[in-house]
């Protein structure tokens, strides 16, 4: 008896250890500065000295500074170039992707995710010099056909397109792999269903795929708008937020308080990029449950 | 590629079409191209580079800029960092993680559903939010440009015990409790029966962890920035500001040729590593994700 009850005992304290270096790492790196980051974003501190509280007034500064603002729409720019084509893209190949009798099947899949396996630094890198406007292979292949050169990085039209076309390059491949695990759980009868119908392949896809893959394209549409907002190191190395501050999205925007040391404006801003986030996440899921 | 083929796919839908195809390939040739090109182009003399960038002529095949580019640029050191970040930051997340996933699966405790919603409520937070306060805590404790700043926050990723959950669910329950009655202890259970059995699950998030971490940019280039302790990211990062930025006394054409020799050298080990393993990290992710 005391053999079982010791086993018992085992059980039961078990989860608790196995869960408790994970919670140990979870409290001291993201439960700690998440609170610290709610009480610094009332306060003037500017990483020294003493901080002074400050009420809202860094929440009503950004919300009624025109850098803020610019510094979302940037990004909403970004989201519209990116995400519509993305989806398109992405979901033409993950279909022709799903049919067993294509070949090099197995050679695209790898091909298509090579992209998202880069190191984004090294291709922000590549971007800079394919995309210069005097010596780039870019302009070369437009002068081959006898185009003018474009200024893709130097100038505010089209610097934004440019970022779009890395990001759009970096992580397509990835979302056509997520597309591709909803479309293969769809069961195959619905297909032999539409086919007896005699649907063409651009109806099946519209009435039929999409609608049953809407889960999967929510979470995709989710993920990405999460990394559209965030991003940062695109900008960060290729137009350090220029020109004429075109290509500062919001998380560039929120870097640069940090480099001016001006913490309490910077963690203001890091819970209205939170809010504005979450409340995009909350709509495109309210959409889609919409249609049910 | 045999376990994505499953059988409802095989026998459905005929041979793509030819513009099914030519999309296919023009897809291809856009995600490697730019890859391919700079692997190519880090070959050329540098002057070659920006005059021509388009030509590749085999007899000037030439190491100039590889040899420039170790000696102007402290590479060997940026791979050093990774190197011993990867390898504590890899082992904490791939041994935590599962282990905590384990309890969440297979326990039932006092606190499990708080404590797993708050694993799924940070998957939503940007991470760029708790940079500030990260960063201030790193002073606290005196981890500015250490490694303990580097591998301890974001080891045991909230985004692996997600992950992990779910493929240790999978695992029967009867496997476990046969083991309980032979004696096997709660931690021996965690090792020697539920590690084996998910091998193809932890080799995908090994794939994936190591990615993250060998490209992780934002939050290195904020705690590391210092020349001994910068990773190989945040190497790579300072060398396009020295195009773009307009360095005085930079040579274009050389900054350019060692930038892509840097960038050449940083992308070869993840891409022989992911085509090595990418049935692996593919299949991971088709596992991993979100159903339609």
């Amino acid at each position: 008896m005391t053999v079982m009850t010791a086993a018992r005992a085992r059980r039961r304290l078990a989860p608790y250890l196995f869960v408790l270096p994970f919670v140990a790492v979870f409290i001291a790196f993201s439960i700690y500065p998440l609170i610290f980051t709610a009480r610094l974003s009332f306060t003037n501190w500017r990483g020294s000295g003493a901080a002074e509280w400050v009420g809202w007034d860094n929440y009503t500064y950004l919300l009624t500074s025109p850098g803020f603002w610019n510094s979302l729409a940037n990004s909403g720019v970004l989201w519209l170039l990116i995400i519509p084509a993305q989806l398109v893209i992405a979901l033409i190949a993950a279909v022709l992707l799903d049919n067993a009798k294509l070949r090099l099947r197995g050679f695209y899949r790898v091909a298509f995710i090579v992209p998202f396996v880069t190191p984004l630094v090294a291709v922000a890198q590549i971007w800079v010099v394919v995309f210069d406007t005097n010596y780039g292979a870019v302009n070369g292949l437009l002068g081959l056909v006898g185009l003018p050169d474009i200024g893709w990085l130097t100038t505010s039209e089209w610097a934004k397109p440019t970022l779009a076309l890395l990001f759009l390059w970096k992580t397509t491949g990835f979302i056509i792999i997520i597309l591709l695990s909803g479309l293969q759980s769809i069961d195959s009868s619905v297909y032999e269903a539409a086919s007896l119908d005699g649907s063409s392949r651009v109806r099946t896809l519209w009435s039929i795929t999409v609608p049953l893959l809407r889960r999967t394209i929510m979470f995709a549409v989710v993920l990405q708008t999460l990394a559209v907002f965030q991003m940062f190191a695109e900008p960060f190395v290729v137009t350090q937020g220029g020109p004429y501050n075109s290509t500062t999205t919001a998380g560039y925007y929120l870097y640069n308080h940090i480099t001016r040391a001006d913490l309490g404006t910077g963690a203001a801003n890091s819970f209205l990029l939170v809010i504005v986030v979450m409340a995009l996440s909350l709509v495109f899921v309210r959409l889609l449950r919409a249609k049910d | 590629m045999t376990a994505l083929t499953t059988p409802r796919a095989s026998g459905r839908r005929s041979r793509p079409a030819i513009g099914s195809q030519l999309f296919l390939v023009l897809l291809t040739v856009a995600f490697l191209a730019p890859v391919v090109w700079a692997l190519l182009s880090a070959f050329k003399p540098a002057n070659d580079i920006i005059r021509s960038p388009l030509l590749f002529d085999p007899s000037t095949f030439t190491l100039d800029n590889y040899t420039a580019m170790f000696q102007d640029v402290p590479i060997a050191s940026g791979f050093l960092n990774t190197g011993i970040v990867l390898v504590f930051k890899g082992a904490i997340t791939l041994f935590f993680a599962p282990l905590a996933a384990f309890a969440f699966a297979k326990y039932s405790f006092i606190g499990k559903n708080l404590i797993f919603g708050a694993v799924l409520i940070s998957l939503m937070l940007p991470t760029i939010v708790l940079i500030i306060p990260l960063l201030l805590e790193m002073k606290e404790f005196g981890w500015v440009n250490t490694y303990q700043a580097l591998i301890l926050p974001g080891a045991v990723d909230a985004f692996a015990i997600f992950w992990m959950r779910q493929v240790i669910s999978a695992v029967p329950d009867e496997l476990l409790d046969a083991a309980r009655v032979d004696g096997c202890s709660e931690f021996g259970i965690f090792w020697r029966i539920v590690l084996p059995v998910i091998r193809p699950g932890l080799a995908g998030l090994a794939v994936l962890t190591v990615m993250n971490i060998y490209n992780d940019f934002v939050w290195p280039v904020v705690i590391a920035s210092s020349e001994r302790m910068a990773t190989l990211q945040v190497v790579l990062s300072t060398l396009s500001q020295n195009i773009t930025g307009n360095r005085i006394g930079a040579d274009y054409a050389t900054v350019t040729g060692e930038l892509l020799a840097a960038s050449s050298v940083a992308l070869i080990p993840l891409l022989v590593l992911f085509i090595a393993l990418q049935r692996h990290f593919i299949n991971g992710i088709l596992a991993g994700s979100v159903k339609g």
